[in-house]
């Protein structure tokens, strides 16, 4: 209808989406600059120790990165560069950050992506035939599974898999090999352990969701309407039902994406040595790196204001009831 | 009678709940005639719905089952055919129309779609040929603009337009039986009476049997052949129209008309039957009517009343005409 | 609703806001005279003791009929009382286990990597008078009835530490986020305005902030003790509680009872704590249930990554530890992870049951 309406609506959430992260930024910025021990006072404290003359390198080091000009200054500098493109320098890698970024990136998508496709299948498919069969064996099975899915540390299932499938019985190696080209075989090997690692608590979520929705919408009188119809049941099903409940369930897919990005993927990478930003960010914090720090934290915000915004888009697509005008 | 297409006999549904047994409908018997309208009237919780429900299989189960009973359509068994076989009969033989119009369209797919689904499905037509169809049948139950109104979603309809669409939807594959639920319950007095005469179109027009059900004797007044009083699960009393107003003979079925405001005569205040509807978890041994009859009688405590002929077709299940 | 007057009659805000009163003052004394009167953890119960017992267990004991209503209805639900069951456990574990085990601290490498009783493991040992490795076979005992780890120390002990560890992190810090999250909900509903919409801008940009992250950069560049990451995790998590109880008393406002409440000449004062609070009350009680394992899960992420206290025993460190000798002695890995799982799996089977007994709509 109102194609119009929907394009102010992106536009406004765009700025408002801007507005959080300028916000993000800030408390990032001020959180790692004004502690009682910035990072930047430590990587300084680090290079100076390995100097005969400290003063002279702070000072050479300082001047170059700007650490001499005043805070406020130097935050406004910082959001200018970031406005044109320039996210910073990262210290511990000696890499343009927008470099250290583009080499890694692709580690995570491809383990968030692949998890994200596990999870959201089997979690869909388990959680319908639940609700369908509700009551039942079958039904009693999956709720446990879910609870026990939803329970488990993703962390400790890594390591138990480690444990259990590379040390023990040596089919997979305990570290992901880098070397390995990005989409192959031999690299979806070396990131089945991961996925499941990654994969399982959100598939245990999402079949949760599937089922209640499912169920929510399985006593829906236009259900009766359509069995009425002399519909059979999979189209009834699959068509009339799962078109309902798909509504909360991508909200909840979409959700656990923007959660899971520097949550679980988190851990998965640094448990598997999966070179992804996870990772990076992990080194970078402990390397007292704070651009890296704080374009990676931008990301994140950004990934999950962004997720939020296709969410409602989506929305709009799928159930016609919905419009922003 | 020959032309007895539907007969239902005996039919027992059950609701099967963590507090007890509903014995929702609890052995009812009637048969529906070519072209004529049968009106089955009750309180809400009387088992009205249930037993059209039951009719096409179409109670939620779990809780509910139906345990027991027959119901023949054209020499063959409902309750017992094949849930593939009952499949080509639903939407296309009998079709039916719920209560709430809002809630009974799905409201994530147009109104064009829902209408030509069961089209596709039991005329095996093209998509083009269903549509044309279809328009025609928007045209038919009078939903203006219709080739436009195709594309529309369900929430951008009014009450009553959207019962049109459930009217056009099941009227789609030209049933011989039609089994309307409470259709005008949801809707204003003013659409009630044009939805009605929809409905009086299609009996005369098309020779359609319709099995009306509806808890308002004032609705069923204007279109009903014969009337089915429901009470408790069983029925009450069942005749014709003019039985039923003019001598009705069963305590419950007088109570209802007493409640009827009528615009002929000036009556001082309506007045309502005394006591609430009873459980039909564990329902007393006797006539469920029991605790609120004002004629009830020590007999009607001991036995369930069989059903008593008053005069040809007309029955009363009460002892007062034993 | 049924004014809970009873045995503190209706002075139970007086009396709250002395024993408040007095415990700032010992904090003030602290702080500027005496050094440490209390441990930051006695403080943090000294302040919620009171503030649970007279607005959370009080009112409950007045309503008995409400109290015993949905306690029928999460009763119904037996895998939230096996949950329950499995707290008590662990919340018994916590309090008494410490004086029942040895100390979870002492190394003693004459029995390290001893496997739990029933299992046996193969060790290789260098033997000092041939200056080989041998390999001897080593069977658990019912000293160290759950292993010893690589330092020899005791995995029961280290266990028992860790239950309490994870209770106090999974109670104080959700209490501290459920407290901030309710004040800030309740406000922003109420006043509206502007202070509503500054408000919920904040918590938009504190729901933005990758979580973890955060999580870790705060307690990497500020200290990791136990009381501070508590602390973190509490004002950091208080978000999502903000949101749904700003949603519940926004539509609670329109309700009919504050209306009539509000035509009767009610003060805000009033109509805040005696109707908002106690009816937003059953949201939050579940909120809490539903975020103790989420709390749990972090702090021992935040251990595992080598974040943690070091100076308390917890799960995530014991696991951390295991991480590496998942090849020689696996059960320092196992255990933890454990107890760490059916910990959650309790909060979250309790969790669902409370849910679903206060609110009969929700299904998840």
């Amino acid at each position: 209808m109102k194609r119009g309406g929907l394009q102010n609506y992106i536009i406004r959430r765009l700025l408002y989406a801007f507005l959080i992260a300028f916000g993000v930024v800030t408390i990032t910025f001020i959180l790692l600059r004004i502690g009682p021990s910035s990072p930047a006072d430590k990587y300084l404290a680090n290079m100076s120790a390995r100097t005969q003359d400290p003063a002279k390198v702070i000072a050479a080091v300082e001047a170059r990165y700007g650490l001499d000009k005043p805070i406020y200054e130097q935050y406004f500098n910082y959001l200018v560069n970031l406005a044109r493109g320039d996210w910073g320098w990262s210290f511990s890698t000696s890499l343009p950050v927008i470099e250290l970024i583009k080499r890694h990136w692709i580690y995570s998508f491809q383990l968030i992506l692949l998890s994200m496709l596990f999870a959201s299948s089997l979690g869909l498919l388990i959680g319908i035939y639940s609700a369908v069969k509700q009551y039942t064996k079958v039904d009693y099975i999956a709720t446990l599974f879910s609870f026990t899915g939803i329970s488990i540390p993703n962390f400790w299932l890594g390591i138990m898999l480690i444990m259990v499938f590379s040390v023990w019985l040596g089919w997979f190696k305990t570290y992901y090999d880098t070397g390995l080209p990005v989409f192959s075989l031999a690299n979806l090997k070396a990131l089945i352990l991961p996925v499941i690692t990654l994969g399982t608590g959100m598939m245990a979520g999402h079949t949760r969701y599937a089922r209640s929705a499912t169920l929510d919408n399985l006593r829906k009188d236009f259900v009766k309407t359509a069995r009425a119809k002399g519909l059979p049941e999979y189209i009834v099903i699959g068509k009339h039902v799962l078109r309902n409940a798909i509504l909360p369930i991508i909200t909840i897919i979409m959700f656990d994406m923007a959660g899971v990005v520097f949550g679980g993927a988190y851990l998965t990478e640094i448990i598997f040595g999966i070179p992804g930003l996870g990772q990076i960010s992990f080194n970078a914090i402990f390397a007292n790196d704070y651009p890296v720090v704080i374009t990676i934290t931008l990301i994140g915000a950004m990934v999950v204001l962004l997720t939020n915004l296709a969410t409602d888009i989506v929305y709009t697509w799928l159930d016609p009831r919905i419009r922003y005008d | 009678m020959n032309n007895t297409i539907l007969q239902v006999s005996e039919l027992k549904t059950y609701f099967f709940t963590r507090i007890g047994v509903v014995k929702a409908v609890d052995g009812v018997s009637f048969g529906l005639r070519k072209g004529e309208c049968l009106c089955l009237v009750g309180e809400s919780g009387c088992g009205k719905t249930a037993t059209a429900l039951s009719i096409l299989r179409l109670v939620d189960s779990p809780p509910g089952r139906i345990v027991g009973g027959e119901i023949q359509y054209h020499a063959e068994d409902l309750l017992r055919s094949p849930v593939s076989r009952l499949r080509r009969i639903r939407g296309n033989r009998i079709a039916m129309i719920f209560q709430d119009p809002q809630s009974s369209l799905n409201p994530v797919f147009t109104v064009g779609d829902q209408i030509m689904e069961p089209i596709r499905l039991h005329m095996k037509l093209g998509r083009r040929q269903a549509r044309d169809r279809a328009l025609h049948l928007m045209e038919q139950v009078g939903i203006p603009q219709a080739k436009e109104r195709m594309k529309y979603y369900p929430h951008q309809f009014s009450g009553g337009m959207k019962q049109r669409v459930m009217i056009a939807a099941a009227l789609s594959c030209d049933p011989e039986i039609l089994i309307a639920d409470e259709p005008t319950t949801a809707l204003d007095t003013t659409i009630k009476a044009q939805i009605l005469d929809i409905f009086r179109d299609l009996k005369q027009k098309k020779d359609m049997s319709i099995l009306f059900i509806t808890h308002d004797l004032g609705t069923v007044a204007g279109i009903a052949d014969r009337i089915i009083v429901m009470y408790g699960g069983r029925i009450a009393e069942a005749g014709s129209v003019l039985d039923i107003f003019d001598q009705p003979k069963h305590p419950y079925t007088r109570g209802l008309l007493n409640c009827l405001p009528a615009i002929s005569e000036r009556r001082e205040k309506l007045s309502p039957i005394p006591g609430v509807i009873p459980s039909l978890i564990d329902p007393p041994e006797g006539c469920i009517f029991y605790p609120r009859c004002q004629q009830r009688m020590p007999v009607c405590q001991q036995k369930r009343p069989e059903e008593f002929v008053i005069s040809g077709k007309h029955i009363a299940a009460c002892y007062l005409y034993a | 609703m049924r004014r809970t007057g009873g045995i503190f009659g209706g002075r139970r805000n007086l009396i709250f806001s002395g024993l408040m009163l007095v415990l700032l003052f010992i904090f003030l004394l602290d702080l500027f005279v005496v050094d440490r009167i209390f441990e930051p953890f006695t403080y943090f119960y000294l302040f919620f003791a009171p503030l649970i017992i007279f607005y959370g267990v009080y009112p409950l004991y007045a309503n008995r009929r409400l109290t015993r209503y949905y306690w029928d209805r999460t009763k119904r639900h037996r895998l939230a009382v096996i949950g329950l069951g499995f707290i008590i456990f662990l919340v018994a574990v916590a309090i008494l286990g410490p004086f029942l085990t040895q100390d979870p601290t002492q190394v003693d490498f004459k029995n390290k990597n001893l496997p739990p009783v029933g299992f046996s493991s193969e060790q290789s040992i260098f033997d000092r008078n041939t200056g080989q490795l041998i390999t001897t076979e080593t069977q658990g005992t019912w000293r160290h009835p759950f292993g010893t780890d690589d330092k020899g120390r005791d995995l029961l002990a280290m266990l028992v530490s860790g239950t309490r560890i994870s209770l106090q992190i999974g109670l104080m810090a959700t209490l501290i986020a459920i407290f901030i999250g309710l004040i800030i909900g309740v406000v922003s509903a109420y006043l509206g305005g502007w202070v509503d919409n500054a408000l919920m801008r904040f918590t938009d940009i504190m729901m933005t902030f990758p979580f973890f992250l955060l999580l870790v950069l705060i307690v990497f560049l500020y200290g990791s003790s136990l009381w501070f990451i508590i602390l973190v995790i509490g004002l950091t998590g208080w978000t999502g509680t903000a949101r749904l109880v700003r949603s519940e008393t926004l539509s609670l406002r329109t309700r009919d009872f504050i209306m009539a409440s509000k035509s009767l000449g009610a003060s805000d004062r009033r109509i805040v704590f005696r109707h908002l609070i106690p009816n937003v009350m059953s949201l939050v009680i579940v909120i809490a249930t539903l975020s103790i394992p989420g709390v749990i899960l972090a702090e021992a992420a935040l251990s595992f990554i080598g974040l943690g206290d070091p100076t308390v025993t917890s799960w995530g460190l014991v696991l951390h530890a295991g991480q590496r000798s998942l090849d020689t002695a696996w059960w320092i890995a196992v255990e933890p992870g454990i107890m760490l799982f059916l910990t959650v799996l309790a909060f979250n089977f309790l969790g669902d049951g409370i849910r679903d007994a206060f609110d009969p709509r929700s299904q998840i």
